[in-house]
């Protein structure tokens, strides 16, 4: 079993549902991040997605957009964001880092090296959402070289075959998309019906036997609730940076203890 | 040109968020059909000419020819299609697609406008909704287009992200595709984006280089020497190549935009002079103006639809197996090509054609007066009237519109406009 799969079996022990927090690496500028990701890991959250900025990150919606263009307002280094990362993986060994970037930027640092400087500084998995996994295998063997794991993403109109294909490859965890659009809040929500999550999630288990992660539309505790039983790890992403923009990190911290409680 | 598996060397591909996998698929397989119909390739046929006017002639200069004294000059006149250019071959094409797969509903992105009207029209005249992205900035600078867009019953949504340009609609345009996939096709302009997207534009754009084939002969008895066309996503540079790939005597000169200057950010040259690097972003792999950190960059012409920050893989993958040779036109020159063939030959070219224009211009005197070249024009003039108007320092134009906008009507109606 990976080092993550590993780390959410034994947290599950414990509790109904874990936390898996985003963060945009730099915004509003890098202290404030790492500060911002120190305070989560403080108050106990399992997991960190920290976001390392792309300008054209195409599966965010506004908020995340917005947040990803104010940080690249400055210089940002993949090599400088990893140590940093490293130094929060120390400092708070109760909790774990996940990177999630787009290709480019990590494509340009160079994904071999990628794998290998993130494991070193201790970050367990990489999610990268343009990636298929039919171009990836040499990220994929990186991977596996360097003993973290590729998050791969499902969802709701992922074809079967596909979806059993995906889901058997999972290691670390899967993650499963709520819902079509992109992450957020914004004016191009889903339109369509689609199953609902139980038998989503059901079809996925059936596939699957690394644990799960829910994503995507994420903002109140009853769609936490919804998830308990059927999923490992609820992440929260755009709700929680408007809570940070609303209100700074105690608005945040609010918003994971109402809904993780 | 057909790709392996998306690719075209080692650029293409599909490289797009999970929840578009299957809208690609679908789009890739109803392609794979289309073009094999004989029922669509003659509706596709009927449309191209009752609808947009083709086949577009192949047009002779001969005081440009004269003037220069070198190669005897044609253009390919992609400027007499409905909507003034090239862009109508690909929407009448992935129009009739979008009708074929039952979907209600187009999204597009636009630079200069005129992959945006074109769009319109088509879903006008196929009775699709239709959603414009354009940049903010883009907006600004290409008015006249939006309010044709919008009269013709499209919503033009203005990006305001990043640099407010072609690339943010293009992203904006994918993040719509994400929610909407299901009633929505992605209605690309340009041979760019994910498989089979760069395929299936170069391959509705092809018709431009298989008239060429057909008139050269007719009308001078051989293929043409050499070919240009401006580069911008590439879409027109590989109607008027791919047609002509095979045959090894054809010379392919692409023009880029060079802008104000070669530093980043002043131009929009991906594919020469070392300034481009690969990368991948917005669906597929090719040339990208980034920095060192891989960050796309802003980019700059004088023509908004040259100035994308990628270009077609299948142009970046021609390139650099040597078959397209990559040239650059700074901004002054391409004004100065454009006024020239005003004077010379009575033409209005759209600035992004008169890269082309500029690009063969240079060559022209240097060529063997026996050497016949083709120049792609591959949009018409008119909607740069502002742009050129200031470009070439018109005294009057100023007081022109300081006297419409007296005259104007104050209560201004904004039906139509969205944020």
């Amino acid at each position: 079993m990976s080092q993550l799969a590993a780390f959410i079996e034994e947290k599950r022990q414990t509790k109904p549902i874990l936390s898996m927090t985003h963060v945009v690496y730099g915004y509003p500028s890098v202290e404030e991040s790492l500060d911002w990701m120190a305070r989560l890991m403080k108050e106990g959250v399992d997991f960190i997605e920290v976001q390392f900025p792309f300008s054209d990150p195409v599966a965010d919606g506004p908020s995340i957009v917005a947040a990803c263009h104010k940080a690249l307002e400055q210089k940002l280094d993949v090599e400088t964001c990893l140590s940093q990362l490293g130094k929060l993986a120390n400092d708070y060994p109760n909790s774990r880092i996940v990177l999630m970037s787009y290709l480019n930027p990590m494509y340009r640092f160079g994904m071999d090296k990628l794998a290998k400087r993130a494991a070193e500084e201790n970050i367990v998995g990489l999610i990268l959402p343009d990636l298929p996994m039919e171009q990836a295998t040499a990220y994929k063997d990186a991977c596996k070289a360097n003993n973290i794991d590729p998050v791969w993403l499902v969802t709701p109109v992922t074809p079967p075959d596909r979806l059993a294909m995906l889901a058997s490859n999972a290691s670390g965890f899967l993650y499963c998309v709520a819902r079509s659009g992109v992450t957020g809040h914004s004016s191009h929500e889903g339109k369509v019906k689609q199953t609902s999550l139980d038998d989503y999630l059901a079809q996925i288990k059936q596939h699957a036997s690394a644990p799960l992660g829910v994503g995507f539309g994420l903002r109140e505790r009853a769609q936490i609730e919804q998830l308990i039983g059927k999923a490992d790890i609820a992440i929260l992403g755009s709700a929680l940076l408007d809570a940070y923009n609303k209100g700074g990190q105690e608005e945040g911290i609010k918003l994971i203890k109402d809904l993780f409680h | 040109m057909q790709s392996e598996n998306g690719f075209y060397g080692q650029y293409g591909g599909s490289y797009i968020p999970e929840i578009l996998y299957s809208s690609q698929q679908q789009i890739l397989h109803a392609f794979e059909e289309a073009k094999n119909d004989p029922e669509f390739l003659a509706e596709l046929n009927k449309q191209w000419q009752q609808f947009s006017g083709r086949p577009t002639p192949l047009t002779f200069c001969a005081n440009l020819t004269e003037h220069f004294g070198g190669a005897q000059i044609y253009l390919k006149r992609e400027d007499l299609n409905h909507s003034g250019a090239h862009k109508m071959n690909n929407v009448i094409g992935q129009g009739l697609l979008v009708k074929r797969m039952g979907k209600k509903r187009v999204i597009a992105e636009t630079g200069a406008g005129q992959h945006g009207i074109a769009t319109a029209l088509v879903a006008a005249r196929l009775g699709l909704e239709c959603t414009i992205y354009m940049g903010a900035k883009d907006i600004e600078r290409q008015y006249p287009n939006v309010f044709w867009m919008k009269q013709l019953g499209a919503t033009v949504v203005p990006v305001t992200t990043g640099a407010q340009t072609l690339r943010d609609a293009l992203d904006e345009a994918l993040r719509d595709w994400s929610s909407s996939h299901e009633e929505s096709h992605y209605l690309i302009g340009t041979s760019c984006g994910c498989a089979p997207f760069p395929e299936m534009v170069a391959y509705f754009q092809s018709v431009i280089g298989n008239e060429v084939r057909e008139q050269s002969v007719a009308q001078f008895g051989q293929f043409p020497d050499r070919l240009y066309a401006c580069v911008g996503g590439g879409s027109n540079a590989c109607g008027l190549f791919l047609p002509f790939l095979d045959d090894k005597e054809v010379e392919m000169v692409g023009v880029e935009a060079g802008g104000k200057g070669l530093e980043l950010g002043e131009h929009s040259i991906r594919l020469s002079h070392n300034l481009g690097q690969p990368g991948i972003a917005q669906g597929f792999a090719t040339m990208f103006l980034q920095d060192e950190a891989g960050q796309l960059q802003e980019t700059h012409s004088i023509a908004a639809g040259l100035d994308y920050v990628g270009v077609s893989p299948i142009i970046a993958h021609l390139t650099e197996i040597g078959r397209i040779q990559m040239t650059y036109a700074m901004d002054d020159d391409v004004v100065a090509a454009c006024t020239l063939l005003l004077k010379k030959e009575g033409i209005i070219p759209a600035l992004e054609s008169s890269h082309a224009l500029a690009g063969a211009f240079k060559d022209a005197p240097n060529l063997p007066k026996d050497t016949k070249i083709v120049i792609n024009l591959s949009g018409r003039g008119d909607k740069d009237i502002f742009n050129v108007a200031k470009a070439v320092q018109d005294e009057t134009f100023p007081q022109f519109l300081t006297d419409y906008l007296a005259a104007y009507p104050t209560t201004q109606d904004h039906k139509g406009e969205t944020a």
